[in-house]
Parts: structure tokens; C-alpha cells; sequence
């Protein structure tokens, strides 16, 4: 089994590296890091250095030089070496995400799914590889990310005149630990809403939709039973959107003020892949392929 | 303002995406310095004969094979077997439920009752199944995006075979010299040997193929039938579906034919032809008064 299992993972990753795909995600993520990493050092660094004329005198300024000031402590360093080191997350995710849709739908849109069954007729192992080349695709451009990141931090920390000991601290390794789980997490749940609704544009546009736009509904349901029932605990029930329960999951503190622990974000976003991936293997397995 | 880069460059990539995979879906001329006549290879199958002992694992055997699409029989109770060591044609008009048929043999379609065996086992219950069975479905089934090498190359990977076999399999059907371009540019006669050439990665002895023809030259044509023929002249067992009377006339030991999913005829090919004046007339007859099914 685990010999068949290695042959598939590695059919799998032939597949993707055999069309221009590969070099459209790797090369477009690459790139996306690379922007991601400059223009978030860039921001912090206005953050920094605030330019004064854009602020006009008096509450604002003093506000932006206030700000300015607290980025400077120890604290603030680390929030800054926090933040370069998950630059871009949220669109370096959005793309580990249509990867998994990816790897789920377009043997159904080329016509190789059939081919692939004929070599392997158990089903649920074809799935099965696929489940794991997703997540080393989440492991890999987490790794991919993180490099960049981690040469731009003590990059920006040194040029800003920082303590380079926040490089190091507990806050800024949890954030990248955490973004390792959400990189993989996302590349399963892409997985799932790609093998449940298998065609290729129409899971595209529902993983961005539910990516970009689905915590909005989430909240709008939410506040409506808030207003009806006035129960606190009904807010933080807005973990239950993916994104919001993503964000529970890598924000140290609180992502908003009923959040639950962190832990409980991850178990919703697995439990969504999981769920999702769990449909789509069972509707792959019976369906027929024409 | 983040978001919105978010969704420009998301948005982007799908979009390439999406160019990337309808590129080359279209109509137009083949690129220029795309190879028209890949030449023939030899027409013999060289491969090692089957030993006697092992033809049974070869034995095709459908008892009451049933398809349903939602309580419409599209296949109905279909019985019928092909032998090591002969080509047997599959007849039928279209619509008749020869590519159901083929498709649940394969296991790629689920029966809605009756069986489907391979040397007395249900496909999916094969063990690596493309070393004993080898089949031909629609044109090549490859992504137009990748190279014709490489499509198999991916099939050797999955299956365990070395990726090594992917050119020998491309010179027997004498497609080496396209190997290396992508599907896309490749026509329909290079997409039929590329699909073939697949069927033969794991030396089979069993070879299925749906319309093998379709898109082939008179050439392409006889070369194929010359092919099979040699492939069951060394005890493999080869079932062929075509609209080509002809052909099947020329390469058929026997035949099976349906018309509206039930079996009409079976047996040896003089049999079947019988008292008519060939297989046309015998074919026609027997499926008299089941057209216009689709």
C-alpha cells in the first residue's frame, strides 16, 4: 500500500509539473511572495517614519507620532518582524487555496480522469494522493514564503536601527508555525469544494467567493440572530465563517472581541476540509465517469 | 486597498488559468512545422507471446449486463465473451450502448446489475490492471496541455512501470518524433495512436478500444488492422468497437452486435453474415428498426 501510495503521490506531482501550470503557481507565487515581502516592509516602514506633511497638525499628527513611537519599543518591534514574516498571507493563502481546486478538478476538465482510474481503479486512493500532494503544495509555498520572509526581516529590523533579538521571539515564531497550518488547511479545503463540485470555474469563483466575501454572510446571519436573541456567545460564532476561523487561528491575541481560543479556529477550518474532502471522495468513488 | 490587489492579481491568475486551458481548444490551422505523417511504424506486434497457460487470465466474459439511466435501460442484460487469440468486433448503431458497455468492463461505469469479468475478475479487483488489460476510449483522453511523452510518462508513474516504456510504446505506434509537442497540435490520428499507445504501456494481453479508427488515414487504417491482428495472432485477446463494416470484416473472428442495448447477434463472423451477401446487409438487418434511438 504505501508503495502504491508513493507511485500515486509522485503521478500526482508528475501531473501538475508536466503542464504550464507548474510554472503559473510556482512562479506566480514566487513573484506574489517577493511583492508581498517588499511592499509590507514598505508599509511598516511608513509606519516608522510617518510622513508628517500628509498629516495636518495637531490630533492626527500627534496620533501618527504616537503610533510611530510605540512601533520603536521592544513590542512594537516584534509586531513588526510579526508582520514582515507573514507578509501577504492573505493573498499567498488565496492562491495555496486554487492550487487545491486545482489538483481536484482539472482531470474532470481535460478529460485524464479516466485514464487515471484505468491505472487505478480503487478510487479512494487516487483521492488519497491527491489529499497529500494538496497539503505538501500548502508545505511547500509555506516554505517558499517563509524563506523570503525570513531574509527581509533581519533585513528590515537592522536597516529601522530594531533590536534584532524580536527576530527570534515566541509571538513571531507562533505566527509562522500558525501560518504553516493555515497554508496547509486551505490547500485541503480548495481540495474539497473542487472535488465536490469538480467543475474547474465554477469552484474557482465559489472558493474566492467564500475566501474573499463568505465571513460578510456569516456575520450579516449572526448579528440578525444577535439582534433576535441577544445571547454574547452568538458572536463568536463568527468563527464558523473559514476566513474568520483562519484568522482565530493565527492572530496571538484576539481576532475579535468574542473570539475563542486559537485552537478552535484551526478545528473549524480542518473540519471544513475534512468534511468537504470526505463528500467529494464518496461522490468521486460512486459517480460514474463518462 | 489590500484586498483589492487581492482580488486583481486572484483574479489574474484565474484568468490565465483559464486562457491556458481553452488555448488551442479552437479550430485553427496546426502550427507550423507540426509533423502531419509521424510514417508507420512496422505493423507486427513484436512484443512475446502470451504462453497458453496464462490465456484464460485473457477471457472477457459479460453475463446480464444492465444500465440504467434514471429507469431507462440504456444497456440491457447484454451477454457475451471474447476469446484469447481473437479479435472480436463490437457492432451497433450509435446510441446502441456499446461505449456504456465498454465503460462498465472497465469499471469505469457502475452496472446496474450483472457482471463484467476479466479472466474471472471484475476490473477494479485487478491487480495493476493496465499490465492485463489495455484500452482505448475516446482519442488520446490527454490534456491538450501536455506533451504526448509525458502524458504517458505520467500513466508509467501512477502504475509503477518505468517512465522508459513511454518511448518505447511511442515508437511502436510510431509517434516518436511528436512525442515532445503538446496534445494541442497533434491530430486526430496521432490523438487515436497516442491513445493506443497508452492502452500498450503495460504489455497487455487483453485490448479493448472504442472506434479505434475514427480519424485514421487508409494507411493509419490498415496499419491498425494489421496490428491487432498480430496482437491476437501472439493469444491476446482483442475486442474492437467500429462503425467501419469493412474493417471489422477484414479483422473480426467474431462478432457481438447490439441495437438499442440488447444483444442481436453473436458468434463467429461467418455466422453472423450468415445467408446475407456480407456484413452490411447481415448488420443491417439485424438492427433494422432501431435507429432514430439517438
Amino acid at each position: 500500500m504505501t508503495k502504491v501510495a508513493t507511485r500515486l503521490v509522485a503521478a500526482e506531482i508528475l501531473k501538475i509539473r508536466t503542464t504550464r501550470a507548474w510554472w503559473l503557481f510556482i512562479g506566480g507565487f514566487t513573484a506574489a511572495s517577493v511583492l508581498a515581502a517588499v511592499f509590507n516592509s514598505g508599509s511598516n516602514d511608513n509606519l516608522l517614519h510617518p510622513t508628517l506633511s500628509d498629516y495636518p497638525a495637531g490630533a492626527s499628527r500627534d496620533a501618527a507620532l504616537a503610533q510611530a513611537a510605540l512601533a520603536r519599543t521592544a513590542a512594537g518591534a516584534v509586531s513588526r518582524a510579526t508582520s514582515i514574516m507573514t507578509s501577504g498571507q492573505f493573498l499567498l493563502v488565496a492562491i495555496t487555496l486554487m492550487v487545491g481546486v486545482h489538483i481536484a478538478t482539472t482531470e474532470y476538465g481535460s478529460g485524464t480522469m479516466t485514464s487515471t482510474f484505468l491505472v487505478e481503479p480503487r478510487r479512494p486512493r487516487v483521492v488519497v494522493a491527491k489529499v497529500i500532494v494538496s497539503a505538501l503544495f500548502g508545505v511547500a509555498f509555506w516554505a517558499i514564503a517563509t524563506a523570503l520572509d525570513a531574509v527581509a526581516t533581519p533585513l528590515f529590523l537592522a536597516a529601522e536601527h530594531l533590536p534584532a533579538s524580536a527576530f527570534g521571539s515566541p509571538v513571531v515564531v507562533r505566527a509562522t508555525a500558525m501560518g504553516l497550518l493555515a497554508f496547509v488547511l486551505w490547500a485541503l479545503f480548495g481540495l474539497g469544494i473542487g472535488a465536490v463540485l469538480r467543475n474547474q470555474v465554477v469552484a474557482v469563483v465559489v472558493a474566492i467567493a467564500i475566501y474573499a466575501g463568505g465571513f460578510l454572510a456569516v456575520e450579516l446571519i449572526i448579528h440578525l440572530l444577535y439582534d433576535a436573541f441577544g445571547a454574547s456567545w452568538l458572536l463568536s460564532l463568527a468563527v464558523l465563517a473559514p476566513v474568520q476561523a483562519s484568522n482565530v487561528m493565527i492572530t496571538a491575541g484576539k481576532a475579535f472581541p468574542d473570539a475563542p481560543p486559537w485552537w478552535v479556529g484551526g478545528l473549524v477550518l480542518a473540519g471544513y476540509g475534512v468534511a468537504l474532502a470526505a463528500v467529494g471522495a464518496t461522490s468521486i468513488s460512486r459517480s460514474d465517469v463518462a | 486597498m489590500v484586498i483589492v490587489v487581492a482580488v486583481l492579481v486572484v483574479g489574474g491568475l484565474i484568468w490565465l488559468l483559464q486562457r491556458n486551458r481553452h488555448a488551442g481548444r479552437g479550430l485553427g490551422p496546426p502550427p507550423a512545422g507540426a509533423v502531419t505523417n509521424p510514417g508507420l511504424p512496422s505493423a507486427t506486434y513484436d512484443g512475446e507471446p502470451v504462453a497458453a497457460s496464462r490465456r484464460p487470465l485473457g477471457r472477457i466474459e459479460v453475463r446480464g449486463l444492465t444500465k440504467e439511466y434514471s429507469g431507462v435501460a440504456v444497456v440491457d442484460d447484454v451477454c457475451f465473451t471474447a476469446e484469447p487469440g481473437r479479435v472480436t468486433g463490437f457492432l451497433g448503431p450509435n446510441g446502441a450502448g456499446k461505449t456504456t458497455t465498454l465503460r462498465m468492463l472497465l469499471g469505469l461505469v457502475a452496472p446496474s446489475a450483472g457482471v463484467a469479468e476479466i479472466g474471472g475478475f471484475r476490473y477494479a479487483r485487478i491487480e495493476e490492471p493496465i499490465c492485463l488489460v489495455g484500452a482505448v476510449l475516446e482519442a488520446s483522453g490527454a490534456d491538450e496541455g501536455r506533451t504526448g511523452r509525458d502524458h504517458l510518462r505520467v500513466l508509467c508513474q501512477a502504475a509503477g512501470l518505468p517512465r522508459s516504456r513511454a518511448d518505447e510504446v511511442l515508437t511502436a505506434v510510431g509517434l516518436a518524433r511528436v512525442g515532445r509537442r503538446r496534445v494541442r497540435a497533434y491530430s486526430l490520428g496521432m490523438r487515436q495512436r497516442l491513445g493506443l499507445a497508452a492502452a500498450l504501456l503495460g504489455d497487455p494481453q487483453v485490448l479493448i478500444l472504442d472506434e479505434p479508427g475514427n480519424g485514421l488515414d487508409p494507411a493509419g487504417i490498415r496499419w491498425i488492422r494489421t496490428f491487432l491482428r498480430s496482437l491476437a495472432a501472439t493469444g491476446r485477446t482483442v475486442l474492437v468497437s467500429s462503425h467501419q463494416l469493412g474493417e471489422i470484416e477484414q479483422m473480426a473472428d467474431d462478432l457481438v452486435v447490439i441495437a438499442a442495448g440488447r444483444v442481436v447477434a453473436a458468434g463467429p463472423l461467418a455466422s453472423v453474415v450468415g445467408g446475407h451477401a456480407g456484413l452490411e446487409e447481415a448488420f443491417l438487418e439485424l438492427t433494422a428498426g432501431t435507429e432514430g434511438i439517438r
